[in-house]
């Protein structure tokens, strides 16, 4: 599985959107639903599946699908 | 009883068991009940020998072992503790450090940022010490400013340094059980915040009137903020009164992750996290077996959630029981130290929000729910008029609606500060209306309010739903006045809904994740 599949296999966990029709530019509290602690819960699942460590209040400033997959990105490339 | 006389009980009792238990990187670390009695006592000698007698403390910052020992040298001595919520913003931790009239600071050295505004602008304060054991440097520019304001900065070590505070230095006498212990003030969703003044007895009393017991070392995990009464003293509290030892989760991010790593027995949320760890259990392959699910997510050990704060659907308790975790739920406010009622291991009723606790007394007026108990404050802050509104002849106004079954079990319908007064004298709950709509299940999140002499829905439709179906806009609008059609079927005429706003936003919520009902008029109005 690609990076991007899993990351979007994470994400469909809190909504019902299915991983084909999760575009960049969806927002994760307005357009997929998230509540503040599904967002939170989200973020804690991402650093254990891709073992990086997020800085909570960057990682707080995150808005959309897009933003937290170029976070993703530079992170384990800095890995 | 005194919150010193739980906490020395203990340390007598287990000394060797770890009371805090928190991570510095990837390793466990602990504090034994010894090694914070002792702490706690250099901390209290220490205020004591800097003139600290008698006054008020504001600590800000989250949980911390560093957090903990600070709190318990100022209260269990004559000085009076005033957690505030490290999130607010600069302008408003100012504004509160001054209304508590607080001469000294505990800061969080993760604002750092706030020490200059607070220099500038909190003229009582004498010392700050930043939360941390050793190593703060003040920075030069700070370090200029608070000697010209005369406040003294430093760090933990001032206390806690060996040779700091001799053996031989005098020890605060003990409070007087009718003293304040701490003020915590009140997220409120109108107006100013209250500073609630809570006495030793009223706290200690909270504890022991809980019924919940456990074998010392038993594990407990804190995950709400340490500034809220429930965590505070039902977490903490309660928790050094067994025996137990406290896991500090340093971060919501990892809060499923530290249930792995800490392994808890029982755990104190909010309705929310619920839902959140419910979407993960949810999420998981239907083909594994429901215990392994569980171990993975909850660490194995978790047997006991208690919850209160805000209203959970009975639906997740049913849920959480497949998964071998039983869901508790309570009830209860600052002004009560907080518990007032709670369902127990022994007795629960699903829906309720339990027996009211042994040391409270429960009556109605005109539906409100009134308390009488040792646990009920002394008043607010500095606010002699909001006082006399909420405590009446010995009794809490606690502003919710409710009653009491055949059973001894409290329900709670709705708020009395909500109250929708219509023009033909009905008297409308919007909580009782909102409960049943929100079980639509287009309905993500709704709020009833009164206008044009009706009933008007403002529903945010749940995106998840919306997406799943392909709904448009038009279409949503087309359902959701379907649904309240229906619903308006089999209601008396000034209970039904003549108006529907659809949001395009979710509400926005107050620091508890509680509506802020005040706002719903003004972010969204009904031209939207």
């Amino acid at each position: 599985m690609t990076s991007e599949m899993q990351f979007k296999k994470i994400v469909g966990q809190y909504c019902e959107v299915a991983p084909e029709d999760m575009t960049n530019d969806l927002r994760f509290r307005e357009d997929l639903g998230f509540s503040s602690l599904d967002f939170m819960s989200f973020l804690g699942e991402l650093e254990d599946e891709f073992d990086v460590e997020l800085e909570e209040e960057d990682a707080l400033k995150i808005l959309t699908v897009g933003e937290a997959l170029e976070l993703l990105a530079r992170l384990q490339e800095e890995g | 009883m005194l919150i010193r006389d739980i906490i020395e009980n203990s340390g007598e009792k287990y000394p060797e068991i770890p009371a805090i238990r928190w991570l510095v990187k990837k390793d466990i670390v602990d504090r034994t009940y010894r090694e914070l009695l002792d702490n706690v006592k250099k901390i209290r000698k220490g205020l004591l020998a800097k003139g600290f007698a008698g006054k008020h403390i504001s600590i800000i910052g989250v949980s911390s072992v560093e957090w903990m020992e600070s709190y318990l040298g100022i209260m269990t001595g004559k000085n009076v503790a005033v957690p505030l919520d490290a999130g607010l913003p600069a302008e408003d931790l100012i504004d509160l450090i001054n209304r508590s009239d607080s001469e000294g600071l505990f800061l969080t050295p993760k604002a750092e940022k706030l020490l200059e505004p607070v220099l500038n602008h909190c003229s009582a304060l004498k010392n700050i010490w930043m939360l941390q054991e050793e190593g703060f440097v003040v920075p030069g520019e700070v370090s200029a400013l608070a000697a010209e304001k005369n406040v003294i900065i430093s760090d933990m070590t001032d206390f806690l340094e060996d040779g700091k505070i001799p053996a031989d230095a005098p020890d605060s006498d003990r409070p007087a059980p009718d003293d304040i212990a701490t003020i915590i003030f009140t997220s409120g969703t109108t107006g100013k915040s209250k500073g609630v003044m809570l006495t030793q007895n009223n706290l200690a009393a909270n504890v022991e009137s809980v019924d919940y017991e456990s074998e010392p070392g038993s594990i407990l995990l804190s995950v709400l903020p340490i500034h809220h009464a429930f965590c505070l003293v039902m977490d903490w509290m309660k928790g050094f009164s067994l025996g137990a030892t406290i896991c500090i989760n340093d971060s919501l991010l990892h809060m499923v992750k530290n249930m792995g790593v800490f392994k808890p027995g029982v755990m104190l949320m909010v309705p929310l996290m619920i839902e959140t760890i419910y979407k993960r259990l949810a999420a998981a392959d239907p083909s594994i077996p429901k215990k392994v699910i569980a171990d993975n997510v909850f660490g194995g050990r978790l047997h006991t959630i208690f919850t209160g704060g805000a209203h959970l659907d009975p639906y997740y308790i049913d849920k959480f029981e497949e998964y071998g975790v039983e869901v508790l739920e309570g009830y209860g406010m600052s002004e009560c130290s907080p518990v007032i009622s709670s369902n127990t291991v022994k007795e629960h009723k699903k829906g309720s929000i339990g027996k009211p606790l042994c040391n409270a007394e429960i009556s109605f007026d005109n539906g409100e729910i009134l308390v009488k108990s040792t646990s009920v404050m002394a008043g607010y802050y500095k606010m002699p008029q909001e006082t006399e509104e909420t405590l009446k002849d010995g009794w809490l106004h606690t502003g919710d609606k409710g009653y009491m079954d055949e059973d001894g079990f409290l329900f709670i319908n709705g708020r009395v500060k909500n109250l929708i007064i219509l023009s033909n004298g009905e008297n409308i709950s919007p909580e009782e209306i909102e409960n049943k709509l929100a079980l639509g299940e287009l309905v993500g999140e709704v709020i009833i309010t009164g206008e044009n002499n009706g009933l008007t829905a403002r529903i945010f439709p749940d995106p998840e739903v919306v997406q799943a179906k392909g709904y448009s806009e038009e279409e949503v609008k087309t359902e959701l006045q379907k649904f309240l059609d229906e619903y308006n079927k089999a209601q008396p005429t000034y209970r039904q809904i003549t108006g529907l706003v659809v949001r395009k936003n979710p509400f926005i919520k107050n620091s508890t994740r509680k509506i802020k009902r005040q706002d719903v008029l003004i972010d969204e109005p009904i031209e939207a």
